[in-house]
């Protein structure tokens, strides 16, 4: 398991949309969800989590709605929305290019300097 | 840019959920937080913690509930709104705002308290025109009336109308008429005149009113031949009858005749205005002919709307006479709301009244300056609590949570004011006797002045908008500032808040609105008194005159041959000859004037035109009379240019006329009126659109209570029998209080069978227009209060302010021995300033409305006059304004060094 990290200022909004793309799945799945994937590199702080998602269906790019967990709970559940959709696919793209620069940037030796 | 739409519209529907359904979000996420924590604690037990441990953790993970919460609402942009949510600890702060500033409070109430009625009464009274009648809470039953849209007036249908709508009309279920008259009841052996109506049979099925007793009246009363019936009011049937229960079945005479009673309405019910007596629609009751005007009235068919009807008698139009008149033929037949049958409003209402708006937009201006004069007040109250207020913003209470704090306060101040405004004007039209200030006539049953429903809550709407323009726009003002640098000054003293241009633009203005509406009162005053000196009232010594009605009941019942209005003519003819003779028999009496109204009583307004005179085609509105012959040798008024009627005048159709010398001068200048030839424009009068010749030229006589020696007269000679009501003005000897009951007495011993008015002495003739006058004069009085109240608040306010800002400098410079007078004037300079300005600025105002109006003044008022009066004014508001420094100057006086610098250090 690799060492965990905080996640960076603003992108927290891009990890809950990517969580929720994957299926519908409520908050406490979401935290699960990134876990998992990031095999407990990317810690959370679970109520941290809620504001995101609020913002995120205010915004129009999730929707909810009321159901039952696997463990028989009542919980609410989330869906991107096609706006959603939208926006991760721009989201990505950008932080693809952020990513790209910050490892040249990082790897970039004195002669190249 | 779709994106960035779509993310508004997203945000402003989530936020619109959130307003409405706050609960339902804040319940939701509750239960989507608990949830989390026990899918966490179920989480962990499932990895072998112990189920309190896990719980433990699992609310430590999740951290600060509340925090989260805050910051969810935030997400989902409500945490503005909470800001702006009114608490109780707001209205509470607000309360006891009203009880520490007992003087603002009282101020600033009594500005809104008049205003809020003031700025509310426009709509209010277009509403009560256009209420349904008691009976009818479903609105169906309306009035059929004509407008002439030439005149911008409105006439009644005929009898023919009647019976053509009743015929051609599809989108009614029934069509019902009325004509009102004056009867003779005789019960219990005392006869008195009740207002009555005679009714169609349909009437009452369209009221659907139920009798209390018996029954209404049906189409069998309305055969020819049928027995004479008569239903009863309640207040008639208590008052005359005792309320007797066996009631029905009895014989009354109504206007001599005996009637069979077949029912009491219930109380309450007085069609069409204030009738207490219904009699069934026959020729043989009250005669008349196709011509006869009638009111008419419907009820609306299922289904069939207002304007569907309106369209369909639109498209029916008018009864085919046979020669009809130019006037008839113009006028358009209109279905309106029952109040407005007779009321010359146009059919869309009040509102539909040119100038109505501007009277509205008058009222909600006025309720803007009481709001604006208030917000400087509160600018004042909240300037001294600048320091509160930086504390509180230290505290972390945002700019939008002060200024609707502030605006909660102001509030509260506000709706307080509104409800007594609101209620008080509602008892006092309560307590008011409309029926006896309209001069002895009762008002129609219909109209409620009343408090609505509606009203009340518009007066709220009103309440909340004087709030807003009274407490947010300072709030702003203040807030607006760099309160955190406050904050830090605040210990050195000061708070560096100043009155602004708007606030002193206030103070002159309302000084210059005290001196206008100040001066305009007392000339209205001074006009007032002056016309209670009888000589001055009228051309003739009104104090010597006994004034006196005669109405003639309808008679012509059941049988008696020839009944139509011609048998009427003859009988009052030969009443007004009997009882003139009768009277000048009488020791004591000198002359009896004949008139429809006499002299200082309101002469009928109506267009007049000159021959030749193109550019006043549509006519003057002049005052006018009908007049007996004799008229002018009874009040001994000398004729100054022609001759006064005779009896050649009355013979065949009346063409000559008298003027006075206003209208000679207003329609012919210098040149001579004799022989000149004018009209009064068509309007189905008796004189109708015939020339009439100017045979003479009389001095003012008076043509009503305000204006008694101003306006244009024109005297049209009436034979007997022609005029009625009948008013005599009786020339006695004495005293005419002591001849009042037995001159009466002789009157209804000499016409048994009229109605007799009671006696007033001439002097003390009050008709619509005094208490129009009265009302006016009372309005500006409360306007001035207020105006005055305001302003001298205002001025108290600012210097009281002024003087707590520099208490430590005016003890310094005191210490340092500068004169005390040099202080008081450096506070005070700014206020006398402005006062100053306002009494300059209000003078020529006044000046110029005084002499505009020409009230009190009379016709030809010296300029001097006029100035005397606002002099008078501008030197009483003066003092009310200097008055109001004087407290706050005698805290200057009083401040020690000292004291000054130990308070401010």
């Amino acid at each position: 398991m690799p060492e965990s990290a905080d996640i960076l200022p603003g992108t927290l909004d891009l990890l809950v949309l990517k969580a929720v793309s994957l299926g519908d799945v409520h908050g406490y799945g979401v935290l699960l969800r990134i876990q998992e994937i990031s095999e407990g590199a990317l810690q959370i702080q679970q109520g941290a989590l809620y504001p995101a998602l609020y913002r995120l269906q205010h915004d129009g790019l999730i929707e909810s709605e009321w159901g039952r967990s696997d463990n028989n709970r009542r919980a609410k559940f989330y869906r991107l929305t096609r706006a959603g959709a939208r926006r991760l696919g721009v989201e990505r793209e950008k932080w693809e290019r952020l990513s790209v620069a910050m490892s040249t940037v990082l790897a970039a030796t004195p002669q190249e300097a | 840019m779709s994106s960035w739409i779509a993310r508004m519209l997203a945000r402003l529907r989530s936020l619109g959920r959130g307003v409405t359904r706050r609960t339902e979000f804040e319940r939701e996420m509750r239960e989507e937080f608990r949830a989390h924590i026990d899918m966490r604690t179920d989480h962990l037990v499932r990895q072998g913690v112990p189920r309190p441990e896990a719980r433990r953790r699992a609310h430590l993970e999740f951290g600060h509930e509340e925090a989260h919460r805050e910051s969810a609402r935030r997400a989902r942009g409500l945490a503005w709104l909470d800001h702006l949510r009114f608490s109780w600890i707001d209205v509470r702060l607000g309360l006891r705002m009203l009880v520490k500033h007992p003087g603002l409070t009282l101020v600033a109430a009594f500005a809104l308290a008049v205003g809020i009625p003031v700025g509310l009464a426009p709509t209010h009274l277009a509403d009560a025109i256009e209420r349904p009648l008691p009976e009818d809470p479903a609105n169906r039953v309306r009035a059929v009336r004509f407008w002439d849209p030439v005149m911008a007036h409105t006439a009644l249908p005929t009898t023919a109308d009647l019976e053509f709508w009743s015929a051609e009309l599809s989108g009614v279920s029934a069509v019902g008429g009325f004509r009102t008259l004056s009867v003779q009841i005789d019960a219990e052996g005392q006869a008195a005149a009740v207002p009555a109506a005679v009714v169609t049979a349909s009437a009452f099925e369209i009221l659907r009113r139920p009798a209390l007793l018996g029954r209404t009246l049906g189409a069998a009363d309305e055969a020819a031949g049928a027995p004479a019936v008569a239903v009863l009011g309640y207040d008639l049937w208590s008052a005359r009858f005792g309320a007797d229960p066996g009631i029905v079945g009895r014989t009354v005479r109504v206007a001599g005749e005996p009637h069979t009673v077949v029912g009491v309405m219930p109380d309450g019910f007085r069609f069409p205005m204030a009738q207490q007596l219904w009699l069934p629609h026959r020729d043989d009751v009250l005669p008349g002919t196709a011509e006869s005007p009638m009111g008419v009235f419907v009820r609306l068919a299922d289904g069939v709307g207002p304007d569907a009807a309106q369209s369909e008698i639109t498209r029916v139009g008018r009864a085919p006479l046979p020669d009809p008149s130019e006037v008839r033929n113009r006028l358009q037949p209109e279905i309106v709301p029952f109040g407005m049958f007779t009321i010359g409003v146009p059919r869309g209402g009040l509102e539909a009244v040119e100038g109505f708006a501007f009277f509205r937009i008058l009222a909600l201006v006025l309720l803007m300056v009481a709001a604006g004069n208030v917000a400087m007040l509160i600018f004042a109250r909240t300037a001294v609590r600048f320091r509160e207020l930086a504390v509180r913003t230290a505290l972390g209470a945002g700019r939008i949570r002060i200024v609707s704090q502030i605006f909660v306060e102001t509030l509260v101040l506000a709706v307080l004011a509104a409800g007594l405004g609101v209620v008080a004007v509602d008892r006092i039209l309560g307590a008011l006797d409309f029926g006896l200030l309209a001069g002895g006539a009762d008002l129609p049953y219909w109209l409620d002045l009343g408090l609505t429903p509606r009203s009340a809550m518009r007066a709220l709407g009103l309440a909340i908008v004087a709030a807003t323009v009274a407490g947010v726009i300072p709030a702003l003002r203040l807030t607006g500032r760099d309160i955190q640098g406050t904050l830090k000054q605040a210990g050195g003293g000061g708070s560096n808040v100043r009155f602004g241009r708007v606030t002193a633009g206030l103070i002159v203005a309302d000084v210059a609105l005290s001196v206008t509406v100040v001066s305009i009162a007392f000339a209205l005053a001074r006009g007032m008194n002056d016309r209670l000196v009888a000589r001055d009232l009228a051309g003739i010594p009104a104090e010597e005159y006994l004034a006196l009605e005669l109405r003639m009941p309808v008679t012509g019942m059941a049988g008696e041959e020839g009944s139509d209005r011609a048998l009427f003519a003859q009988r009052l003819a030969t009443t007004q000859r009997t009882v003139v003779d009768r009277l000048l028999d009488e020791p004591g009496v000198r002359s009896v004037a004949v008139a429809d109204a006499l002299p200082r009583m309101e002469h009928t307004a109506r267009p007049v035109q000159v021959e030749g005179d193109e550019s006043r085609r549509d006519g003057v509105w002049v005052r006018t009379a009908r007049v007996d012959v004799d008229f002018f040798r009874a009040l001994d008024a000398p004729v100054l240019q022609g001759r006064g009627f005779d009896a050649a005048d009355v013979e065949g159709v009346v063409s000559s006329a008298v003027v006075n010398t206003v209208l000679a001068q207003r329609f012919f200048g210098e040149s001579d009126p004799l022989g000149r030839r004018i009209r009064v424009v068509d309007r189905g009068g008796s004189t109708g659109s015939q020339w009439l010749e100017v045979v003479g030229v009389v001095g003012h006589l008076g043509t009503n209570m305000v204006s008694p020696n101003g306006g244009p007269a024109l005297y049209l000679p009436a034979a007997p029998g022609t005029i009625h009501p009948l008013q005599l003005g009786i020339h006695v000897a004495g005293p005419p209080s002591e001849a009042a009951s037995r001159l009466r007495a002789l009157v209804a011993e000499t016409a048994p069978d009229a109605v007799i008015g009671a006696p007033v002495e001439l002097v003390r003739v009050r008709q619509g227009d005094w208490y129009l006058a009265m009302g006016v004069a009372g309005g500006m009085a409360l306007l001035v209060l207020v105006l005055v109240t305001l302003a001298s608040s205002g001025i108290h306010a600012i210097v009281s302010f002024a003087i707590s800002e520099r208490t430590r400098e005016i003890g310094i410079r005191g210490a340092l021995g500068a004169p005390r007078a040099d202080l008081v004037l450096s506070i005070l300079r700014r206020s006398l300033i402005q006062i100053g300005l306002g009494a300059l600025l209000g003078a020529p105002l006044a000046t110029y409305i005084t002499l505009q109006l020409g009230v009190g003044t009379g016709a030809g008022a010296a300029l001097g006059t006029v100035l005397a009066t606002i002099g008078l004014a501008v030197a009483v508001v003066s003092a009310v304004g200097v008055g109001s420094c004087l407290v706050p100057t005698r805290r200057i006086l009083k401040i020690q060094a000292s004291q000054a610098l130990r308070a401010e250090g």
